[in-house]
Protein backbone atom coordinates (compact mmCIF):
# COMPACT_ATOMS: atom_id res chain seq x y z
CA UNK A 1 0.00 0.00 0.00
CA UNK A 2 1.02 3.49 -0.98
CA UNK A 3 -0.05 6.27 1.88
CA UNK A 4 0.03 9.72 0.63
CA UNK A 5 0.73 12.60 3.30
CA UNK A 6 0.89 16.04 2.62
CA UNK A 7 2.75 18.73 4.25
CA UNK A 8 0.90 21.45 2.14
CA UNK A 9 -2.65 22.09 0.74
CA UNK A 10 -3.32 20.46 -2.62
CA UNK A 11 -5.97 20.55 -4.79
CA UNK A 12 -8.02 17.26 -4.44
CA UNK A 13 -8.17 16.82 -8.22
CA UNK A 14 -4.46 17.16 -8.14
CA UNK A 15 -4.29 14.40 -5.91
CA UNK A 16 -6.77 12.43 -7.38
CA UNK A 17 -4.51 12.01 -10.57
CA UNK A 18 -1.04 11.45 -8.44
CA UNK A 19 -2.78 8.52 -6.65
CA UNK A 20 -4.38 6.88 -9.91
CA UNK A 21 -0.96 7.58 -11.32
CA UNK A 22 1.01 5.31 -8.56
CA UNK A 23 -1.56 2.65 -8.56
CA UNK A 24 -0.95 2.08 -12.37
CA UNK A 25 2.96 2.21 -12.58
CA UNK A 26 3.15 0.16 -9.06
CA UNK A 27 -0.13 -2.16 -8.95
CA UNK A 28 -0.03 -1.49 -5.12
CA UNK A 29 -3.21 0.38 -3.88
CA UNK A 30 -2.73 4.19 -3.09
CA UNK A 31 -4.73 6.47 -0.44
CA UNK A 32 -4.42 9.70 0.89
CA UNK A 33 -3.25 9.23 4.78
CA UNK A 34 -3.95 12.82 5.72
CA UNK A 35 -2.21 16.02 5.99
CA UNK A 36 0.44 16.40 8.87
CA UNK A 37 2.59 19.79 10.15
CA UNK A 38 5.91 20.32 8.94
CA UNK A 39 7.86 19.93 12.06
CA UNK A 40 9.58 23.49 13.31
CA UNK A 41 13.06 22.43 13.84
CA UNK A 42 13.87 21.28 10.15
CA UNK A 43 14.21 24.60 8.47
CA UNK A 44 18.22 25.34 7.28
CA UNK A 45 19.55 29.09 7.69
CA UNK A 46 18.47 29.65 4.08
CA UNK A 47 14.76 28.69 4.32
CA UNK A 48 14.66 25.42 3.08
CA UNK A 49 13.68 22.29 4.83
CA UNK A 50 16.59 19.75 5.95
CA UNK A 51 15.22 16.91 3.78
CA UNK A 52 16.66 13.77 5.92
CA UNK A 53 15.49 15.62 9.61
CA UNK A 54 12.00 16.24 8.07
CA UNK A 55 11.99 12.51 7.31
CA UNK A 56 12.95 11.48 11.06
CA UNK A 57 10.84 14.06 12.63
CA UNK A 58 7.27 14.36 10.69
CA UNK A 59 4.56 13.02 12.61
CA UNK A 60 3.90 9.41 11.68
CA UNK A 61 0.98 7.61 10.23
CA UNK A 62 -0.27 4.26 10.99
CA UNK A 63 1.35 1.89 8.33
CA UNK A 64 1.53 -1.78 8.00
CA UNK A 65 4.61 -4.44 6.72
CA UNK A 66 5.77 -2.98 3.47
CA UNK A 67 3.26 0.23 3.42
CA UNK A 68 5.10 3.17 1.83
CA UNK A 69 4.85 6.30 2.93
CA UNK A 70 5.12 9.67 0.34
CA UNK A 71 5.32 12.86 1.63
CA UNK A 72 4.37 15.96 -0.01
CA UNK A 73 5.86 19.27 1.05
CA UNK A 74 5.89 22.55 -1.01
CA UNK A 75 9.20 24.32 0.32
CA UNK A 76 12.67 23.71 -1.49
CA UNK A 77 14.33 21.02 -0.28
CA UNK A 78 18.03 20.84 0.90
CA UNK A 79 20.68 17.67 1.11
CA UNK A 80 24.06 18.04 2.74
CA UNK A 81 26.53 18.93 0.89
CA UNK A 82 29.05 15.94 -0.71
CA UNK A 83 32.23 15.70 -2.36
CA UNK A 84 31.63 17.73 -5.17
CA UNK A 85 29.05 19.68 -3.68
CA UNK A 86 25.50 19.79 -3.16
CA UNK A 87 23.06 18.34 -5.57
CA UNK A 88 19.73 19.62 -6.34
CA UNK A 89 17.19 17.68 -4.18
CA UNK A 90 13.71 17.33 -5.54
CA UNK A 91 13.36 14.97 -3.16
CA UNK A 92 14.49 12.31 -0.61
CA UNK A 93 14.19 8.84 -0.16
CA UNK A 94 15.16 6.14 2.37
CA UNK A 95 16.30 3.42 0.23
CA UNK A 96 14.80 -0.02 0.35
CA UNK A 97 12.70 1.20 3.63
CA UNK A 98 9.49 2.79 4.29
CA UNK A 99 9.40 7.05 3.73
CA UNK A 100 9.98 8.95 1.06
CA UNK A 101 8.93 13.30 0.85
CA UNK A 102 9.10 15.14 -2.91
CA UNK A 103 8.76 18.96 -3.02
CA UNK A 104 6.54 21.06 -5.50
CA UNK A 105 8.66 23.89 -5.45
CA UNK A 106 11.13 22.62 -8.10
CA UNK A 107 8.19 22.06 -10.30
CA UNK A 108 7.06 24.62 -13.36
CA UNK A 109 4.56 26.95 -12.92
CA UNK A 110 0.99 25.01 -12.21
CA UNK A 111 -0.41 28.11 -14.13
CA UNK A 112 -4.49 28.32 -14.78
CA UNK A 113 -4.87 26.72 -17.96
CA UNK A 114 -5.60 23.00 -18.61
CA UNK A 115 -2.52 22.61 -20.61
CA UNK A 116 -0.34 24.00 -17.79
CA UNK A 117 -2.00 22.29 -14.72
CA UNK A 118 -2.13 18.71 -17.11
CA UNK A 119 1.86 19.51 -17.37
CA UNK A 120 2.04 20.13 -13.44
CA UNK A 121 0.36 17.27 -12.77
CA UNK A 122 2.40 15.09 -14.75
CA UNK A 123 5.23 16.23 -13.65
CA UNK A 124 4.36 15.73 -10.08
CA UNK A 125 3.44 12.35 -10.63
CA UNK A 126 6.63 11.76 -12.09
CA UNK A 127 9.01 12.70 -8.97
CA UNK A 128 6.56 10.66 -6.86
CA UNK A 129 6.88 7.50 -9.05
CA UNK A 130 10.64 8.23 -8.53
CA UNK A 131 10.21 8.40 -4.82
CA UNK A 132 8.37 5.61 -4.42
CA UNK A 133 10.54 3.55 -6.64
CA UNK A 134 13.67 4.07 -3.97
CA UNK A 135 11.41 2.71 -1.81
CA UNK A 136 11.06 -0.12 -3.52
CA UNK A 137 14.90 -0.54 -3.98
CA UNK A 138 15.08 0.60 -7.41
CA UNK A 139 18.25 3.16 -8.54
CA UNK A 140 18.76 5.80 -10.93
CA UNK A 141 18.55 5.08 -14.19
CA UNK A 142 20.45 6.52 -17.36
CA UNK A 143 17.96 6.39 -19.72
CA UNK A 144 16.06 9.46 -19.77
CA UNK A 145 12.53 8.21 -20.80
CA UNK A 146 12.13 6.76 -17.26
CA UNK A 147 11.11 8.10 -14.41
CA UNK A 148 13.80 6.77 -12.55
CA UNK A 149 16.49 8.95 -14.56
CA UNK A 150 17.59 12.21 -12.52
CA UNK A 151 15.13 14.90 -12.18
CA UNK A 152 18.20 17.40 -12.76
CA UNK A 153 19.35 15.61 -15.73
CA UNK A 154 20.66 18.04 -18.74
CA UNK A 155 19.24 14.78 -21.05
CA UNK A 156 15.46 15.02 -19.52
CA UNK A 157 13.29 16.51 -21.51
CA UNK A 158 10.82 19.64 -21.09
CA UNK A 159 8.04 17.82 -20.71
CA UNK A 160 9.17 14.06 -18.80
CA UNK A 161 7.59 11.02 -19.11
CA UNK A 162 6.33 9.25 -15.96
CA UNK A 163 6.70 5.97 -16.17
CA UNK A 164 9.23 3.58 -15.70
CA UNK A 165 11.61 1.58 -18.34
CA UNK A 166 11.00 -2.01 -18.96
CA UNK A 167 14.22 -2.90 -16.65
CA UNK A 168 12.86 -0.59 -13.83
CA UNK A 169 9.00 -2.09 -14.10
CA UNK A 170 10.55 -5.80 -13.86
CA UNK A 171 12.71 -4.23 -11.12
CA UNK A 172 9.92 -3.31 -8.87
CA UNK A 173 7.42 -5.89 -9.57
CA UNK A 174 10.24 -8.68 -8.51
CA UNK A 175 11.08 -6.72 -5.41
CA UNK A 176 6.98 -6.21 -4.81
CA UNK A 177 6.03 -9.91 -5.24
CA UNK A 178 8.73 -10.65 -3.23
CA UNK A 179 7.58 -8.34 -0.19
CA UNK A 180 6.53 -9.79 3.29
CA UNK A 181 2.95 -9.47 2.48
CA UNK B 1 39.91 11.30 -20.17
CA UNK B 2 40.89 7.75 -21.50
CA UNK B 3 39.13 4.85 -20.03
CA UNK B 4 41.17 2.93 -18.06
CA UNK B 5 44.33 0.63 -19.26
CA UNK B 6 44.04 -2.82 -20.89
CA UNK B 7 44.88 -5.86 -19.22
CA UNK B 8 48.70 -6.65 -19.27
CA UNK B 9 49.44 -9.88 -20.82
CA UNK B 10 52.96 -10.22 -20.05
CA UNK B 11 52.94 -10.00 -16.26
CA UNK B 12 52.12 -12.25 -14.30
CA UNK B 13 48.90 -11.94 -11.78
CA UNK B 14 51.13 -12.16 -8.45
CA UNK B 15 52.88 -9.00 -9.18
CA UNK B 16 50.24 -6.67 -9.98
CA UNK B 17 49.21 -4.46 -6.96
CA UNK B 18 46.29 -5.56 -4.55
CA UNK B 19 43.59 -2.76 -3.95
CA UNK B 20 44.15 -0.45 -1.13
CA UNK B 21 43.15 -1.92 2.46
CA UNK B 22 43.08 -5.73 1.59
CA UNK B 23 42.92 -7.54 4.66
CA UNK B 24 45.78 -10.39 4.25
CA UNK B 25 44.90 -12.41 7.04
CA UNK B 26 42.03 -13.40 9.22
CA UNK B 27 43.36 -12.11 12.14
CA UNK B 28 43.59 -8.64 11.19
CA UNK B 29 39.48 -8.99 11.71
CA UNK B 30 37.71 -8.03 14.67
CA UNK B 31 33.97 -8.10 15.25
CA UNK B 32 32.29 -5.19 14.42
CA UNK B 33 34.60 -4.15 12.10
CA UNK B 34 33.15 -3.63 8.71
CA UNK B 35 34.77 -4.78 5.59
CA UNK B 36 33.88 -5.10 1.93
CA UNK B 37 33.34 -8.28 0.00
CA UNK B 38 33.70 -8.20 -3.37
CA UNK B 39 30.42 -8.61 -5.49
CA UNK B 40 27.92 -8.79 -1.93
CA UNK B 41 28.91 -5.54 -0.26
CA UNK B 42 29.60 -3.86 2.87
CA UNK B 43 29.50 -6.57 5.63
CA UNK B 44 30.38 -6.23 9.56
CA UNK B 45 32.21 -8.64 11.15
CA UNK B 46 30.02 -10.69 13.75
CA UNK B 47 33.16 -13.15 15.16
CA UNK B 48 34.71 -16.70 14.43
CA UNK B 49 33.31 -19.43 14.67
CA UNK B 50 34.00 -23.52 14.38
CA UNK B 51 32.22 -25.82 12.35
CA UNK B 52 32.58 -29.65 11.36
CA UNK B 53 32.24 -30.10 7.73
CA UNK B 54 32.88 -33.41 6.13
CA UNK B 55 34.25 -34.57 9.69
CA UNK B 56 36.71 -32.14 10.05
CA UNK B 57 36.37 -28.87 12.10
CA UNK B 58 36.98 -25.81 10.37
CA UNK B 59 37.71 -22.38 11.28
CA UNK B 60 35.31 -19.40 10.03
CA UNK B 61 35.11 -16.32 9.53
CA UNK B 62 31.50 -15.17 10.35
CA UNK B 63 29.96 -11.86 8.91
CA UNK B 64 26.72 -10.39 8.34
CA UNK B 65 25.43 -8.32 5.18
CA UNK B 66 24.92 -4.66 6.31
CA UNK B 67 21.60 -4.46 3.68
CA UNK B 68 20.00 -7.62 4.52
CA UNK B 69 21.44 -8.85 7.28
CA UNK B 70 22.84 -12.38 5.45
CA UNK B 71 25.13 -14.02 7.07
CA UNK B 72 28.24 -15.23 5.23
CA UNK B 73 30.83 -17.79 6.91
CA UNK B 74 34.63 -17.23 5.20
CA UNK B 75 37.01 -20.28 6.17
CA UNK B 76 39.86 -18.05 7.71
CA UNK B 77 42.51 -19.58 5.17
CA UNK B 78 40.16 -18.33 2.12
CA UNK B 79 40.40 -15.20 3.87
CA UNK B 80 43.37 -13.95 2.37
CA UNK B 81 42.27 -14.78 -1.61
CA UNK B 82 38.98 -13.90 -1.31
CA UNK B 83 39.29 -10.19 -2.17
CA UNK B 84 38.28 -9.10 1.36
CA UNK B 85 38.76 -5.35 2.19
CA UNK B 86 38.50 -2.29 4.32
CA UNK B 87 35.63 0.52 3.53
CA UNK B 88 37.10 2.73 1.47
CA UNK B 89 38.55 6.10 3.31
CA UNK B 90 38.03 9.69 2.87
CA UNK B 91 40.72 10.09 0.71
CA UNK B 92 39.85 7.06 -1.64
CA UNK B 93 36.33 8.25 -1.70
CA UNK B 94 37.72 11.60 -2.93
CA UNK B 95 39.41 10.08 -5.97
CA UNK B 96 36.60 7.71 -6.84
CA UNK B 97 34.80 10.81 -7.03
CA UNK B 98 36.72 13.22 -9.17
CA UNK B 99 37.15 10.21 -11.17
CA UNK B 100 33.56 9.91 -12.00
CA UNK B 101 33.26 13.81 -12.41
CA UNK B 102 35.79 13.75 -15.34
CA UNK B 103 34.72 13.61 -18.73
CA UNK B 104 35.37 9.78 -20.26
CA UNK B 105 34.85 9.43 -23.63
CA UNK B 106 36.70 5.84 -24.40
CA UNK B 107 34.52 3.38 -23.53
CA UNK B 108 35.67 0.13 -24.51
CA UNK B 109 33.68 -1.13 -27.60
CA UNK B 110 34.25 -5.04 -27.91
CA UNK B 111 31.36 -6.34 -25.49
CA UNK B 112 33.28 -9.62 -24.68
CA UNK B 113 36.54 -8.04 -23.50
CA UNK B 114 34.18 -5.50 -21.52
CA UNK B 115 32.19 -7.91 -20.11
CA UNK B 116 35.39 -9.79 -18.72
CA UNK B 117 37.56 -6.91 -17.82
CA UNK B 118 34.37 -5.24 -15.47
CA UNK B 119 33.60 -8.60 -13.75
CA UNK B 120 37.09 -8.48 -12.95
CA UNK B 121 37.20 -5.24 -11.96
CA UNK B 122 34.10 -5.79 -9.26
CA UNK B 123 36.07 -8.74 -7.85
CA UNK B 124 39.05 -7.32 -7.52
CA UNK B 125 39.68 -3.81 -8.56
CA UNK B 126 38.37 -1.60 -4.89
CA UNK B 127 36.09 0.90 -4.70
CA UNK B 128 38.41 2.69 -7.71
CA UNK B 129 36.99 -0.66 -9.77
CA UNK B 130 33.73 -0.80 -9.01
CA UNK B 131 33.88 3.54 -9.89
CA UNK B 132 35.11 1.86 -13.01
CA UNK B 133 32.58 -0.38 -14.16
CA UNK B 134 29.61 2.05 -13.28
CA UNK B 135 31.32 4.72 -15.04
CA UNK B 136 32.03 2.94 -18.63
CA UNK B 137 28.87 1.54 -18.95
CA UNK B 138 27.10 4.59 -18.01
CA UNK B 139 29.02 6.37 -20.73
CA UNK B 140 28.86 3.57 -23.35
CA UNK B 141 25.03 3.94 -23.07
CA UNK B 142 25.40 7.37 -24.09
CA UNK B 143 26.12 5.91 -27.05
CA UNK B 144 24.01 2.94 -27.02
CA UNK B 145 21.38 1.21 -24.76
CA UNK B 146 23.15 -1.62 -23.13
CA UNK B 147 22.28 -5.25 -23.65
CA UNK B 148 20.14 -6.76 -20.88
CA UNK B 149 23.16 -8.47 -19.18
CA UNK B 150 25.30 -5.43 -18.94
CA UNK B 151 22.40 -3.46 -17.88
CA UNK B 152 22.29 -5.70 -15.03
CA UNK B 153 25.94 -5.66 -14.32
CA UNK B 154 25.76 -1.64 -14.44
CA UNK B 155 22.37 -1.87 -11.30
CA UNK B 156 24.77 -4.30 -9.23
CA UNK B 157 27.85 -2.36 -9.96
CA UNK B 158 25.79 1.00 -8.54
CA UNK B 159 24.47 -0.92 -5.96
CA UNK B 160 27.54 -2.14 -4.35
CA UNK B 161 29.46 1.75 -4.94
CA UNK B 162 25.90 2.99 -3.69
CA UNK B 163 26.26 1.06 -0.50
CA UNK B 164 30.55 1.73 0.31
CA UNK B 165 29.63 5.81 -0.38
CA UNK B 166 27.36 5.86 1.60
CA UNK B 167 29.11 3.77 4.64
CA UNK B 168 32.44 5.25 3.93
CA UNK B 169 30.76 8.93 4.16
CA UNK B 170 28.33 8.06 6.58
CA UNK B 171 25.22 9.32 4.74
CA UNK B 172 21.82 7.23 3.83
CA UNK B 173 22.03 6.00 0.66
CA UNK B 174 19.58 7.80 -1.33
CA UNK B 175 21.84 10.61 -0.57
CA UNK B 176 25.01 8.82 -1.72
CA UNK B 177 23.25 7.69 -4.83
CA UNK B 178 22.58 11.19 -5.67
CA UNK B 179 26.26 12.11 -4.82
CA UNK B 180 27.34 9.79 -7.66
CA UNK B 181 24.88 11.17 -10.08
CA UNK B 182 25.11 14.68 -9.32
CA UNK B 183 29.03 13.78 -10.37
CA UNK B 184 27.89 11.09 -13.86
CA UNK B 185 25.25 13.80 -14.90
CA UNK B 186 26.13 17.04 -13.45
CA UNK B 187 22.98 19.42 -14.17
CA UNK B 188 23.54 22.20 -16.68
CA UNK B 189 25.89 25.00 -15.85
CA UNK B 190 28.14 23.43 -13.19
CA UNK B 191 31.14 22.84 -13.33
CA UNK B 192 33.60 20.64 -11.23
CA UNK B 193 36.81 21.91 -10.05
CA UNK B 194 38.69 18.61 -10.80
CA UNK B 195 41.87 16.93 -9.15
CA UNK B 196 43.71 14.28 -11.31
CA UNK B 197 41.83 11.57 -10.39
CA UNK B 198 43.67 8.20 -9.13
CA UNK B 199 45.58 5.64 -11.28
CA UNK B 200 43.63 3.04 -13.13
CA UNK B 201 43.10 -0.15 -11.83
CA UNK B 202 45.72 -2.75 -13.41
CA UNK B 203 43.77 -5.85 -14.12
CA UNK B 204 45.35 -9.36 -13.80
CA UNK B 205 46.86 -11.45 -16.79
CA UNK B 206 44.27 -14.18 -17.89
CA UNK B 207 45.55 -17.70 -18.50
CA UNK B 208 45.88 -18.02 -22.49
CA UNK B 209 43.62 -20.84 -23.93
CA UNK B 210 44.93 -24.13 -25.77
CA UNK B 211 43.59 -23.94 -28.85
CA UNK B 212 42.14 -27.59 -29.99
CA UNK B 213 43.46 -29.93 -32.46
CA UNK B 214 41.18 -30.51 -35.20
CA UNK B 215 42.48 -34.01 -35.85
CA UNK B 216 42.81 -34.48 -32.25
CA UNK B 217 38.88 -33.77 -31.66
CA UNK B 218 37.34 -36.23 -34.41
CA UNK B 219 39.64 -38.49 -33.42
CA UNK B 220 38.79 -38.25 -30.06
CA UNK B 221 35.27 -38.20 -30.50
CA UNK B 222 34.74 -41.55 -32.91
CA UNK B 223 36.90 -43.10 -30.00
CA UNK B 224 34.53 -41.83 -27.20
CA UNK B 225 31.77 -43.13 -28.95
CA UNK B 226 33.74 -46.77 -28.22
CA UNK B 227 32.66 -48.32 -31.71
CA UNK B 228 36.06 -50.14 -31.56
CA UNK B 229 34.78 -51.82 -28.90
CA UNK B 230 31.66 -52.47 -31.19
CA UNK B 231 34.36 -54.54 -33.91
CA UNK B 232 33.39 -51.38 -36.00
CA UNK B 233 36.67 -49.87 -38.47
CA UNK B 234 37.45 -46.73 -37.37
CA UNK B 235 39.62 -46.34 -40.28
CA UNK B 236 36.53 -47.26 -43.08
CA UNK B 237 34.10 -45.21 -40.87
CA UNK B 238 36.41 -41.98 -40.99
CA UNK B 239 36.56 -42.71 -45.14
CA UNK B 240 32.83 -43.10 -45.58
CA UNK B 241 32.72 -39.68 -43.68
CA UNK B 242 34.77 -37.72 -45.78
CA UNK B 243 33.06 -39.41 -48.83
CA UNK B 244 29.99 -37.61 -47.37
CA UNK B 245 31.81 -34.31 -46.87
CA UNK B 246 32.79 -34.79 -50.13
CA UNK B 247 29.49 -35.42 -52.02
CA UNK B 248 28.40 -32.46 -49.54
CA UNK B 249 30.82 -30.02 -51.01
CA UNK B 250 29.31 -31.29 -54.43
CA UNK B 251 26.39 -30.48 -54.03
CA UNK B 252 27.07 -26.95 -52.88
CA UNK B 253 29.41 -26.46 -56.12
CA UNK B 254 25.76 -27.10 -58.05
CA UNK B 255 24.31 -24.35 -56.21
CA UNK B 256 27.05 -21.67 -56.97
CA UNK B 257 27.22 -23.34 -60.42
CA UNK B 258 23.31 -22.39 -60.79
CA UNK B 259 24.03 -18.91 -59.38
CA UNK B 260 27.05 -18.43 -61.49
CA UNK B 261 24.98 -19.30 -65.05
CA UNK B 262 21.93 -16.64 -64.18
CA UNK B 263 24.26 -13.89 -63.17
CA UNK B 264 26.27 -14.65 -66.37
CA UNK B 265 22.70 -14.99 -68.04
CA UNK B 266 22.69 -11.19 -66.82
CA UNK B 267 26.15 -9.41 -67.26
CA UNK B 268 28.46 -11.61 -68.33
CA UNK B 269 30.43 -14.98 -67.43
CA UNK B 270 33.78 -12.95 -66.44
CA UNK B 271 31.91 -10.44 -64.49
CA UNK B 272 29.80 -12.73 -62.60
CA UNK B 273 32.94 -14.61 -61.69
CA UNK B 274 34.16 -11.42 -60.23
CA UNK B 275 31.35 -10.59 -58.30
CA UNK B 276 31.18 -13.87 -57.09
CA UNK B 277 34.77 -13.30 -55.84
CA UNK B 278 34.00 -10.02 -54.13
CA UNK B 279 30.93 -11.19 -52.67
CA UNK B 280 31.41 -14.70 -51.11
CA UNK B 281 34.75 -15.41 -49.53
CA UNK B 282 36.87 -18.27 -52.14
CA UNK B 283 35.91 -21.71 -52.01
CA UNK B 284 38.11 -24.31 -50.82
CA UNK B 285 40.46 -26.51 -53.33
CA UNK B 286 38.93 -29.58 -54.06
CA UNK B 287 41.84 -31.57 -55.88
CA UNK B 288 40.22 -34.69 -55.89
CA UNK B 289 37.49 -33.63 -57.82
CA UNK B 290 39.20 -33.59 -61.66
CA UNK B 291 40.85 -36.97 -61.27
CA UNK B 292 37.38 -38.33 -60.48
CA UNK B 293 36.75 -38.95 -63.97
CA UNK B 294 34.56 -36.93 -66.05
CA UNK B 295 32.65 -38.41 -68.93
CA UNK B 296 34.74 -39.05 -72.01
CA UNK B 297 32.68 -36.96 -74.52
CA UNK B 298 32.33 -34.09 -71.90
CA UNK B 299 36.70 -34.13 -72.25
CA UNK B 300 36.41 -34.26 -76.36
CA UNK B 301 33.94 -31.53 -76.50
CA UNK B 302 36.14 -29.34 -74.49
CA UNK B 303 39.16 -30.21 -76.37
CA UNK B 304 37.38 -29.24 -79.48
CA UNK B 305 35.86 -25.67 -78.21
CA UNK B 306 38.55 -24.49 -76.11
CA UNK B 307 40.66 -22.82 -79.03
CA UNK B 308 37.42 -21.77 -80.50
CA UNK B 309 36.03 -19.83 -77.27
CA UNK B 310 39.70 -18.10 -77.21
CA UNK B 311 38.23 -16.26 -80.01
CA UNK B 312 34.68 -15.67 -79.69
CA UNK B 313 33.57 -12.61 -78.31
CA UNK B 314 31.53 -12.46 -74.40
CA UNK B 315 27.71 -12.73 -75.60
CA UNK B 316 29.07 -16.03 -77.65
CA UNK B 317 31.00 -16.90 -74.26
CA UNK B 318 27.44 -16.80 -72.33
CA UNK B 319 25.42 -18.91 -74.82
CA UNK B 320 28.22 -21.48 -74.65
CA UNK B 321 28.13 -21.46 -70.81
CA UNK B 322 24.25 -21.83 -71.04
CA UNK B 323 24.79 -24.70 -73.44
CA UNK B 324 27.29 -26.59 -70.95
CA UNK B 325 25.33 -25.84 -68.02
CA UNK B 326 22.82 -29.00 -68.44
CA UNK B 327 25.96 -31.32 -69.67
CA UNK B 328 27.07 -30.50 -66.23
CA UNK B 329 24.61 -30.98 -64.14
CA UNK B 330 23.95 -34.58 -66.45
CA UNK B 331 27.32 -35.36 -65.62
CA UNK B 332 27.73 -34.67 -61.64
CA UNK B 333 24.89 -37.03 -61.08
CA UNK B 334 27.22 -40.02 -63.17
CA UNK B 335 29.69 -39.45 -60.53
CA UNK B 336 27.65 -40.06 -57.93
CA UNK B 337 26.61 -43.16 -59.17
CA UNK B 338 30.08 -44.75 -60.44
CA UNK B 339 31.18 -44.12 -56.52
CA UNK B 340 28.04 -46.08 -55.37
CA UNK B 341 28.12 -48.35 -58.33
CA UNK B 342 26.63 -48.48 -62.14
CA UNK B 343 23.13 -48.84 -61.28
CA UNK B 344 20.44 -47.78 -64.36
CA UNK B 345 18.28 -45.63 -62.49
CA UNK B 346 21.18 -43.30 -61.70
CA UNK B 347 22.35 -43.00 -65.34
CA UNK B 348 18.78 -42.48 -66.82
CA UNK B 349 18.00 -39.71 -64.62
CA UNK B 350 20.35 -37.06 -65.86
CA UNK B 351 19.14 -37.72 -69.27
CA UNK B 352 15.37 -36.93 -67.89
CA UNK B 353 16.82 -34.08 -66.69
CA UNK B 354 18.66 -32.87 -69.22
CA UNK B 355 16.09 -31.80 -72.30
CA UNK B 356 13.52 -30.73 -69.61
CA UNK B 357 15.85 -27.46 -68.81
CA UNK B 358 16.90 -26.89 -72.34
CA UNK B 359 13.05 -26.92 -72.87
CA UNK B 360 12.18 -24.36 -70.15
CA UNK B 361 15.02 -21.78 -71.74
CA UNK B 362 13.50 -21.92 -74.75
Amino acid sequence: MIRIVTLEKLDPADLAFLTRTLYQAFGLGTELAGERAVPSDVETSDGRLDAVKLLKEVAPVRTFADDKVLYIVGAPLALPPGPLGEPPCWGFAEYGKERAVITTANLPARGVTEASIEAWRRRLAREAIHAVGHLWDLHHCYDAKCAMHPSWSQSLPANPEMELCSFCRDKSERKIRLAKT
Amino acid sequence: MRGPPARHHDEAREQLPAPEGLIADASELKPNDRVVYPSQGVCVVVGDEEMEIAGQKQQFVRMAREEDGSAISVPKNKVPSIGLRRVATGAQMEGVFHYLGAVYDDPELDWKVRHRDNADRLIAGGVLGVAEVVKGLHSLSRLRPLPTKEREQYDNARHLLVHEVAVSLGVPPGIAEDYIDYALMPPAGVKFDLKPPPAPVLLPSRPKKRLPVAEEEEGGALADLGLGDLGIDLGALDGALEGEAVAGEEGHGEGEGEREGEEAGEGGAEGAEAAGEEEAPPPPPRPERKPKAPPKERKAAEKKERPAAAAKPAGAKVAEKKAKAPQAKAAKPAKAAAKKGPTKKAAEKPARAAPRRGGKKK
